[in-house]
């Protein structure tokens, strides 16, 4: 059946072909069939001689060379990072991000259990095999994802009670690790003792304040221009070791500080009653229908589609694959460049002929790199609407959860928000009319549609 | 007088087989004999393979998560080396597949098939050399796709019955099955090309019933191959439509997996299982009949004394045969088939029981009374009925259908697959190679390191397997890459570091024969034409046959099992050596 | 030691019954029953177990005693020049066959019993599998399943009532599953584009695993459930405290 309006194809076979074409063109396939091909040959001697290096956190490299940090300031950056948060097996917490030590200890590390039965490096247990030891939603497991598993570096969370500018609070990350987010490969931790999840909660804010700070690093590398020569030492620069604690720092702390006080909280007056007959949730329903296919206001159609069914708008991306696909248009675009300057070059002559060859050959270096981490990259996918019929709900079916959705939409997606951006703010739609949307999506998957969806074939069973 | 010409004859033959060039003789060779050198040198080292790959899944079982030798360093360094999910999936998925595909069905049918079936029924060659030539040959697709499978994402991970629709979520069980597809090409070549010759070209006097047992096991599981794969071989065309042209053979309406929606419905997961199965079951068969047989010749020879029951030992291997067509669905018990259909899979299981327990008191018949000679080949034969046993009587439990809701996909079922095919096959399968390398390489194994290779092999695999049973008794599901998530099967934790010693052990107790097996090839003692003293054909031909395999034209004059009879001196009474008030016995060289 | 490869095979019944008797001494035995049925299957399993623990003795009892009594070095008679005997092999396939025929008929009534003979009673729950988690709907006051009054639960903590007869649909939205319950001695596959049921009866209270049985993927280990049983009244307390939560409109009403 056609669920989503797209021409029926050979999908799979497309999908293959066409990774492999990916693939082969970044000479990625060919590259780690030798590479583990040589490994394997060479291990094989050396079966179980010594230990690996402990993991380290990786830098965000397509961010780092996007923003042409020089390989010193690199180096640069992961000692500032590591003095202020230490390494995957040992990690620490500056007092200012009010993070419980012991807490990161018990998640952060390699898996064990000691002699009372208590369970050690439970990130890496759990978690790392798809969101990655740096937390970069880069773990083995992550390609074969669909949707891919979060980045929490960005410090975007989807699924929260807060405006959708705020980190989200406690409860909102323990709501996901308890209900797990349905439809998704992110499975239902409930079954973790409490103090478990507490350990887990800590260490998922830790690895996104991680990566907050290196983007604020990032960032402050590059907007100030440093050549690389300057060294970047803030152990010998009290200047530098200022700015990065006290700017830097508590700008991403703040966010994290204050998300407490950043949840929508719904007005009294504006929550239907729960005693409501059927009669007037479908009323309620109705108008939430209005909305949903309004022009100016709601226009849920235009994603969600005319039916509900997740077929309107299907070319967008979230932030996380919007990022991807502008490196590598960055990178289809500095390929140009590289041509352009490699014709010129013999119109040329003397010092310009230097200086564009000096050009050329950074640039070349550059797009060398750039096609080193698009091997790498997880393909770019669109972000898919949710098929509101399915009658599973990725961040909770409970009224108060859909209501967030609306109102603050869902960060780092196309959703937009419909309520207040922050508080005392304008939205674009009322309480009320929230409200009102809520009862319609919650009767979306009892409506009838013109194309019902057929339920599944009974099988005889022997009475 | 005779030794001599035979002796030149033989000379003759080696001359014409060494007649063509080197690729010709020893590469694309239509010699079966070459052939099954060849099948055996591949399988042995595919199963070196699947052995570190088993190893892989026993260490994940017992130290879960924590820092894998070689493959975590390998390929997760930076994950601290603790592997991903999906490769622990990987890693049985391609356990099982190389050990069933391209070792146990290949070294019994392809290795020893070929190499035992022309000699032991006095033909000089297969009937359709170049056909025995290409089903060697249509291994390699076979080896190549498996091999490249392992780098496509993380591997082939839907387990080795590639149940849809979760094999349809993988891109690389695209490889898988034409590997599989062309595993089953090469095994229908090899069954054909058996079935003519046994029935065709067999020694003048070697009557069907004077066949030695490894030949009756080669024919039946023949057949079964013939008419079995063709099932396989249409349900991996089916499965391979589906995922590369939108076919919907075993998808549902509207269905899709991880947000991607197939098209493409109508279809029904379980007519995969059936059909699947439809082979598989047989395929079961066809991976312990030909073990079955060569442990009867090895224990007649080694006990000097007849076989006990040849009769009823061939019918029941028929009867094992025909009843394998119609108990595939035991494998199916809760898998949403109509339990009326269960019922009667678990009546015709019951009754597949009983040819097993019939060659079982046959074997035991025959040492009863003996004059036993504990070689090496015998004591991996012994061991053969001795885990049989056990292998057997552990299928009843699941046989029993109420019971088998509850052990089914636990540990009892590897338990038990294992004592069959590992215990049971794999140990047959090392009697044999100890037994025949004299008549393939003409030099003899070394017998000493052959017994501690025996006795390691025999402690070890105990160790691994059979606390097994335990685990499934209390219910500790396969498959499953952190078992000790469940607080059922916490406390199972030191037990499977236990069985993961044990199998670390094991398999390196296999360098032992590693080392015997190359060692002998070209140091060993070299062995006559009947070491062993043995009556069946192969062994009146030199060592190693020539290209022809016979220097002279063997005439059969009895069945394959008169040792220690009343009518001759010597304990043994050859096939071909004719009576003795039929002029002058007949002597040929090497004694 | 003339007899040393005897005593090796002997290892193998001594040995083998050893472990299934030293195992329940270390708890490595089935887990807890708690259901109506489950004891059927238990003792039909021990049942097998004697059975065929007592022809493992017997034949490798034998294979012991042949190869210490008829080794070639410590034998001094010929060997019994016999192909076969016309009445043995006539004795040993009709006793086993008798004997399997009635393992075969014996246990047809706990099969029947277990999957073919549903009871007539409301549906419980629906429970669906999917990569990697079992949700579960429950049909709410009006007694009918995919009505908005269903509770749906995805947090894999599933609840039943015990002392009285469960009827459950189980089903699956992606690939296959399967749903065992190890206490209950219960398990059955679930196939995408089919509905199955299952029923049971528990004895007793408390909490037990959901384990899922049928590879689904790399995250198979994960979908770990939680069955809890409770009387009637405590489980009808829970659902209506779950479909209050599930009404959740306030942030007071999250705060526990």
């Amino acid at each position: 059946m056609i669920l989503t309006g797209r021409i029926p194809r050979l999908v799979h076979f497309n999908l293959f072909v066409d990774s492999v074409m990916v693939e082969f063109r970044n000479y990625s396939v060919v590259q780690s069939f030798c590479r583990r091909l040589v490994a394997a040959l060479a291990a094989a001697g050396l079966v179980g001689c010594g230990q690996s290096d402990p993991p380290a956190f990786r830098l965000d490299m397509p961010k780092v060379v996007a923003n042409g940090i020089a390989p010193q300031h690199q180096r640069a950056i992961a000692n500032i990072l590591g003095a202020m948060f230490g390494t995957p097996d040992n990690p620490f917490a500056l007092p200012e991000t009010g993070l419980d030590q012991r807490k990161l200890a018990t998640a952060a590390g390699p898996v064990w259990s000691d002699a009372e039965g208590g369970k050690h490096g439970l990130y890496r247990r759990h978690c790392a095999h798809c969101h990655g030891i740096s937390g970069d939603g880069l773990g083995p497991t992550a390609a074969i994802l669909n949707p891919y598993p979060r980045d929490y570096r960005s410090g975007v969370f989807k699924f929260k009670s807060t405006y959708t500018a705020g980190q989200p609070t406690d409860d909102d990350l323990r709501r996901i690790l308890h209900d797990g987010i349905p439809s998704t490969a992110m499975p239902s931790f409930a079954l973790l003792p409490p103090d478990e999840i507490a350990a887990l909660i800590e260490y998922v804010k830790y690895l996104s304040m991680r990566g907050q700070m290196e983007t604020a690093l990032v960032n402050y590398v590059f907007d100030e221009g440093f050549e690389p020569e300057v060294p970047l030492d803030p152990a010998a620069d009290p200047e530098l070791k200022d700015i990065i604690m006290n700017d830097l720092m508590a700008g991403v702390m703040e966010g994290w500080g204050a998300a407490g006080e950043q949840v929508i909280l719904p007005e009294d007056s504006a929550i239907p009653p729960d005693d409501r007959t059927p009669e007037q949730i479908a009323e309620s329903a109705a108008k939430g229908r209005e909305l949903f296919y309004g022009a100016t206001k709601g226009n849920c159609v235009k994603c969600h589609g005319p039916t509900g069914l997740g077929d309107g708008q299907q070319d967008d991306y979230d932030n996380w694959n919007k990022a991807n696909v502008q490196f590598i248009d960055d990178t289809k675009s500095l390929v140009g460049e590289v041509q352009d300057l490699k014709q010129n070059l013999s119109n040329l002559a003397g010092e310009e002929r230097e200086a564009a060859e000096l050009e050329l050959k950074q640039k070349s270096q550059e797009l060398a790199d750039r096609r080193k981490l698009i091997a790498h990259m997880l393909t770019p996918r669109n972000a898919i609407p949710r098929n509101l019929r399915d009658g599973s709900y990725r961040g909770g079916r409970r009224p108060l959860d859909i209501f967030w959705r609306v109102s603050a939409g869902i960060a780092g997606t196309p959703m937009p928000a419909s309520g207040p951006a922050s508080e005392g703010a304008q939205g674009t739609l009322t309480q009320e009319e929230i409200w009102q949307i809520v009862d319609y999506v919650h009767s979306l998957p009892f409506e009838r549609v013109n194309q019902p969806q057929r339920r599944p074939v009974n099988v005889e069973t022997v009475n | 007088m005779s030794t001599i010409t035979a002796d030149a004859h033989a000379h003759a033959h080696v001359e014409h087989a060494h007649a063509g060039s080197f690729l010709s003789t020893y590469v694309f060779s239509r010699d079966h004999k070459i052939i099954g050198i060849q099948f055996l040198f591949s399988t042995l080292l595919w199963f070196f393979v699947g052995g570190l790959l088993a190893l892989g899944v026993r260490w994940q079982l017992a130290y879960p998560w924590s820092e894998m030798p070689v493959l975590g360093k390998l390929l997760f360094a930076e994950q601290g080396g603790q592997i991903a999910p999906e490769t622990y999936t990987m890693l049985f998925t391609m356990h099982a597949t190389v050990m069933i595909f391209l070792v146990i069905i290949p070294i019994l049918a392809g290795a020893f098939g070929n190499f035992l079936i022309p000699l032991m029924i006095g033909a000089e060659d297969m009937a359709f050399p170049t056909l025995n030539m290409l089903s060697y040959w249509f291994m390699w697709p076979a080896f190549i796709a498996f091999g490249a499978s392992f780098f496509v994402d993380s591997g082939p991970g839907a387990g080795w019955t590639s149940y849809p629709p979760l094999a349809l979520t993988m891109t690389p069980q695209v490889l898988w099955l034409i590997g599989l597809t062309c595993v089953g090409v090469a095994s229908m070549m090899g069954s054909v090309n058996y079935l003519t010759t046994i029935i065709q070209m067999r020694a003048p006097g070697m009557t069907m019933f004077r066949l030695p047992m490894t030949i009756w096991a080669m024919f039946i599981t023949a057949i079964l191959q013939a008419f079995a794969l063709p099932v396989l071989t249409a349900a991996g065309f089916m499965q391979l439509a589906d995922l590369t042209l939108g076919t919907g053979f075993f998808i549902p309406e509207g269905w899709s997996a991880n947000n991607t929606p197939h098209f493409a419905g109508g279809g029904q997961p379980l007519l995969w299982q059936h059909l699947f199965w439809f082979y598989s079951h047989p395929a079961v068969y066809i991976m312990i009949l030909p073990a079955m047989g060569m442990v009867s010749d090895m224990i007649s020879t080694f006990a000097r004394k007849p076989l006990f029951g040849y009769k009823p030992m061939v019918y029941s291997i028929a009867g094992i045969a025909g009843l394998g067509f119609i108990v595939w669905g035991h494998h199916m018990f809760v898998s949403g088939m109509n339990p009326v259909l269960g019922m009667t899979f678990m009546v015709a299981t019951m009754f597949i029981a009983l040819p097993s327990a019939i060659k079982v008191f046959n074997w035991l018949g025959t040492i009863w009374g003996a004059k036993i000679q504990f070689t090496t080949p015998m004591l991996f034969a012994l061991s053969f009925v001795s885990m049989f046993i056990i292998g057997g009587l552990s299928g009843i439990f699941m046989a029993a259908t109420p019971v088998d809701i509850f052990i089914h996909d636990t540990y009892f079922i590897v338990a038990h697959f294992h004592y069959v095919l590992f215990a049971g096959t794999a140990m047959a399968v090392f009697g044999a190679i100890y037994f025949w390398f004299p008549k393939m390489f003409g030099r003899m194994m070394n017998d000493s390191w052959g017994k501690l290779h025996f006795f390691l092999t025999f402690m070890f695999l105990n160790g691994v397997f059979y606390p097994m049973h335990i685990l499934g008794m209390v219910g500790f599901p396969r498959r499953l890459a952190d078992p000790y998530h469940y607080e059922t099967f916490r406390h199972l934790l030191p037990l499977n570091q236990f069985i993961t010693w044990c199998a670390i052990l094991m398999v390196a107790s296999q360098i032992i024969f590693i080392v015997n097996f190359f060692y002998s090839i070209f140091f060993g003692p070299t062995a006559g034409r009947n070491p062993w003293h043995a009556n069946t054909l192969e062994w009146q031909a030199p060592s190693p046959p020539g290209h022809g395999n016979f220097d002279f034209q063997p005439v059969i004059y009895r069945g394959p099992y008169e040792y220690g009879s009343p009518e001759v001196d010597t304990d043994y009474y050859p096939q071909t050596q004719p009576p003795p008030q039929q002029g002058t016995p007949y002597s040929p060289s090497g004694h | 030691m003339k007899h040393f490869w005897a005593l090796v095979f002997l290892m193998v019944p001594v040995f083998g019954v050893l472990t299934f008797v030293v195992a329940p001494y270390f708890n490595h035995w089935f887990p807890k029953d708690i259901s109506e049925h489950g004891r059927v299957i238990d003792q039909l399993f021990m049942f097998i177990l004697w059975l065929t623990g007592i022809i493992f003795i017997a034949t490798e009892g034998a294979l012991f005693y042949f190869a210490w009594k008829y080794d070639a070095r410590a034998n001094p008679e010929p060997v019994k020049f016999s192909h076969g005997s016309h009445t043995l092999e006539v004795v040993w396939t009709i006793l086993p066959a008798v004997t399997l025929l009635f393992i075969a008929i014996y246990q047809m009534n706990a099969w029947a019993d277990a999957k073919m003979r549903k009871p007539n009673i409301p549906v419980t729950a629906e429970i669906t599998g999917r990569q990697f988690n079992w949700d579960v709907r429950y049909p709410g006051h009006d007694g009918e399943l995919h009505t908005p009054d269903d509770i749906v639960r995805v947090d894999g903590d599933i609840h039943f009532p015990s002392g009285e007869e469960v009827l459950l649909i189980i089903k699956s939205a992606d690939v296959l599953h399967s749903f065992f319950l190890p206490n209950l001695r219960m398990k059955q596959d679930v196939v995408p584009g089919m509905e199955q049921y299952m029923w049971f009866k528990a004895r007793e209270t408390g909490r037990f695993d959901i384990v899922c049985a049928e590879l689904c993927g790399w995250g198979h280990y994960k979908m770990k459930g939680r069955a809890t049983f409770q009387p009637r009244r405590e489980f009808n307390a829970w659902l209506d405290e779950k479909l209050t939560e599930q009404q959740t409109r306030t942030i007071a009403a999250t705060a526990e």
